[in-house]
């Protein structure tokens, strides 16, 4: 009995009935898993790495826009107010009614297109946006003709031009250099031509521009002709034209 | 984590001092012998990163003291202005060179696209409260509600959004909380939830069967552009929406295409935008209002909500490391093209003026993109232009290159010429596909960065070598972009938009 609790003790005090066995067995285990998950865990921080980043590049658009500048008026642009889309449908009117026009006596109006943006316009269209006759305001007897007929109406050209207003080329009712036979074109035949389903391309050459910065200049000249009848008396045209780039 | 791996390190150490130190109370003998005075020096795994013709970054120059560098500091790949839809830019891409500078290999090397991130430009203090973190232009936009990550060295600490931020902003409001640390200047601040989706919650709800025409928010977590996909869930009902009309971060509704609710959904029901991500790419409208030419700020149809630029921009990298050439995104990575060459757009001069006549070859200045064989060339100045037949294919060149050609010129150029490569260009016109946004939505810092295994050949790699970049090794890429001209789609809102957006590089031992 002695002998036994004596064995018990010294087994108890070096082996697996120690009475630390069980602690020494959780502790172990406790060193195993501390130690696996500090050196796999670790491995995902303590692994070398390196970084280097190229931020801020910048790519940036430039624009294509258009002025539009009627005689010495202020300049419309195609993104002002009450445009949408970068097309802006109020810019000035080339005529107003009030300004009577008389059989002969041609009207002329200019018109400045500049590209005011930053990407060169390949392309420069022009269309009428339509041409209809209502009686002048204030006519006490209007004749009731119609001055958008392509035979009878009013006479049209479209005459471009320098900086100093000097004809270069006419682009409509010639097809040629220099300056524009007034007479030999009319609203009604320009328009039965040239409008939204067919823009008239300004150009001679590819690209015909304007590039960035750059303007083109014409002249609108309408006229009453010579020989009208009394019918356009009293009767106003109401047209317009649309300006049109393309990258 | 972290607090898990220190419990279990000490109970470790308790475990180990325990166990054998306890041994010693019933071991008698002991011997002892020591060898003192051995050391044992870690290596280095660093990197830099060099813009050719604009400057090197080091990783090592971190200011946030951690290895990682991705400040303004660091040099910037491209600034490219007065892009135009369809042509492509004489400077469009950029030569970048990524060198290991330690003295441990790499087993890995990563392409990846910049985070959402920015840096402090205002010190925290410990333990003041922090509502605001004043930051240098934030590259991305980030949603309310976003996890903003502060840290400088070993330190750092999560912060919530507490309302969205466009790209390029100053300060991101947080939810107040004391700093846990005294954040110094150029500390890095990083949206953990950059280049995810986000959600908002109605706080109205819907009524089954009844029109839906907009959704009502308290405060709309992000932008979200027109024509978005919104998909409303609630339990196991969901249903898809798209949305009518542009709407900013903090607005109170969102317009949809109306249709009849398929459910009563309830407030609380969430929606979420699948398609406007907070990416690091993103776009401000160019310069300031006024003079001349127009500006993107003085135009009112060209919206930078859902960075429509971003979006439409297309990127490649092609690498060309020791004259082998692999494309990794882009055009022709996937799949991989079969020489290895990403479609790239050229925009180059002649070295010397060119005569009228049939043509066997001409002379170029440079090549900077990818011409293959078979590819139709355009030459044109000013009014002038023709067409020749590539007869090789052509890769990035430096100097002076003699091109194989076919084809007769009805005119004579001189060097101010532009030759442009139409075949890649209508490739890419119709691309929409490798953009700038798609590119951070699929290869990010939390998900997708590329794994640059080292070219084998052409257009192969060798995916089991395991070392991707050795020390004092480097590798080279291309890296350009090109904005497409869509065949007939009007591209006005494009105008006047200036993209910002990054890459990383990242290195593992």
């Amino acid at each position: 009995m002695q002998a036994g609790g004596i064995y018990r003790r010294v087994r108890r005090a070096s082996g697996r009935d120690s009475a630390t066995w069980r602690m020494k067995q959780i502790l172990a285990t406790l060193i195993v898993i501390g130690g696996l998950s500090s050196l796999t865990a670790a491995s995902t921080y303590a692994l070398m790495n390196s970084e280097a980043g190229n931020p801020l590049s910048t790519a940036s658009t430039g624009t294509l826009t258009l002025s539009n500048t009627v005689n010495a008026g202020t300049a419309c642009f195609s993104y002002g107010a009450g445009s949408a889309g970068n097309s802006n449908p109020g810019c000035t009117a080339l005529f107003t009614s009030t300004t009577l026009n008389y059989p002969g006596t041609p009207l002329t109006s200019k018109v400045q297109i500049t590209d005011n943006g930053s990407i060169d316009a390949s392309n420069l269209s022009v269309w009428m946006t339509g041409c209809s006759t209502v009686p002048t305001p204030g006519a006490p007897t209007p004749g009731g003709g119609n001055p958008c007929d392509a035979a009878s109406g009013d006479n049209f050209a479209l005459q471009e031009t320098d900086l100093s207003g000097t004809p270069t080329f006419c682009w409509y009712p010639n097809f040629a250099a220099g300056a524009c036979t007034l007479s030999a074109g009319t609203l009604g035949d320009f328009f039965t031509y040239v409008n939204s389903n067919s823009p008239y391309d300004l150009a001679l050459t590819t690209p015909s521009g304007p590039a960035a910065g750059r303007s083109r200049y014409f002249s609108i000249v309408v006229q009453v002709p010579s020989g009208a009848s009394n019918t356009l008396q009293g009767q106003a045209a109401v047209f317009g034209l649309t300006w049109h780039v393309d990258q | 984590m972290v607090k898990l791996k220190s419990l279990l390190l000490g109970l470790m150490v308790i475990g180990a001092v325990a166990y054998f130190g306890g041994g010693g109370t019933f071991a008698s003998f002991s011997a002892e012998t020591t060898n003192p005075g051995s050391a044992i020096a870690s290596g280095t795994l660093t990197m830099s990163d060099t813009v050719t013709s604009v400057g090197t970054c080091a990783s090592t120059n971190a200011p946030t003291s951690n290895n990682f560098n991705s400040s303004t500091a660091c040099p910037q790949m491209l600034n490219l202005t007065n892009i135009a839809p369809g042509v492509p830019s004489p400077t469009g891409s950029a030569e970048v060179t990524i060198q290991n500078t330690g003295s441990i290999d790499a087993a890995k090397l990563f392409l990846y696209a910049g985070s959402v991130q920015s840096s402090l430009t205002t010190a925290l203090t410990g333990g003041a409260s922090v509502s605001t973190l004043p930051i240098a232009a934030l590259r991305g936009a980030v949603n309310k509600g976003d996890s903003i990550v502060v840290s400088y060295g070993t330190q750092s600490q999560t912060f919530v959004a507490s309302a969205a931020v466009a790209g390029g902003a100053t300060a991101i409001p947080v939810t107040a909380q004391n700093a846990v640390y005294a954040f110094p200047i150029d500390s890095s601040v990083q949206d953990s939830n950059g280049n995810s989706l986000f959600s908002n919650q109605l706080s109205t709800g819907l009524t089954s069967g009844a029109s839906v025409s907009a959704f009502a928010v308290s405060s709309l977590s992000g932008a979200i552009a027109s024509g978005d996909t919104l998909v409303l869930t609630s339990g196991s009902n969901t249903q898809t929406f798209v949305a009518s009309a542009p709407a900013l971060a903090g607005a109170t509704s969102v317009s949809v295409s109306p249709q009849a609710a398929n459910f009563s959904y309830p407030v609380g029901a969430t929606f979420i935008d699948t398609v406007t991500r907070n990416t690091n790419c993103y776009d401000t409208k160019t310069a300031t209002a006024g003079g001349s030419p127009s500006k993107g700020a003085d135009l009112n149809f060209n919206p930078t909500v859902g960075n429509p630029s971003c979006g439409t921009l297309l990127l490649w990298v092609q690498e060309t490391t020791g004259g082998k050439y692999y494309c990794w995104t882009g055009q022709g990575s996937s799949p991989e093209s079969a020489n290895g060459l990403c479609v790239v757009p050229i925009s180059v001069h002649p070295s010397a003026s060119i005569s009228s006549g049939a043509k066997s070859t001409i002379s170029l200045a440079s090549v900077n993109g990818n011409i293959q064989n078979n590819d139709t060339l355009k030459i044109a100045e000013g009014t002038k232009s023709d067409t020749l037949t590539a007869g090789q294919v052509q890769r990035f060149a430096t100097g002076v290159t003699s091109l194989t050609v076919s084809g007769t010129l009805a005119n004579s150029y001189t060097t101010a010429a532009v030759i442009t490569d139409t075949t890649a260009q209508g490739l890419l016109n119709s691309d929409q596909a490798n953009t700038i946004t798609n590119f951070d939505t699929a290869h990010n810092y939390q998900v997708g960065k590329i794994q640059l295994a080292p070219i084998l050949t052409d257009g192969t790699t060798d995916t089991a070598n395991p070392v991707q970049l050795s020390n004092g090794a480097s590798r080279t890429f291309q890296i350009g972009v090109y904005m497409p001209a869509g065949s007939g789609i009007p591209q006005n809102f494009l105008q006047g938009l200036q993209s910002t957006f990054g890459l990383g590089w990242h290195i593992d031992q």
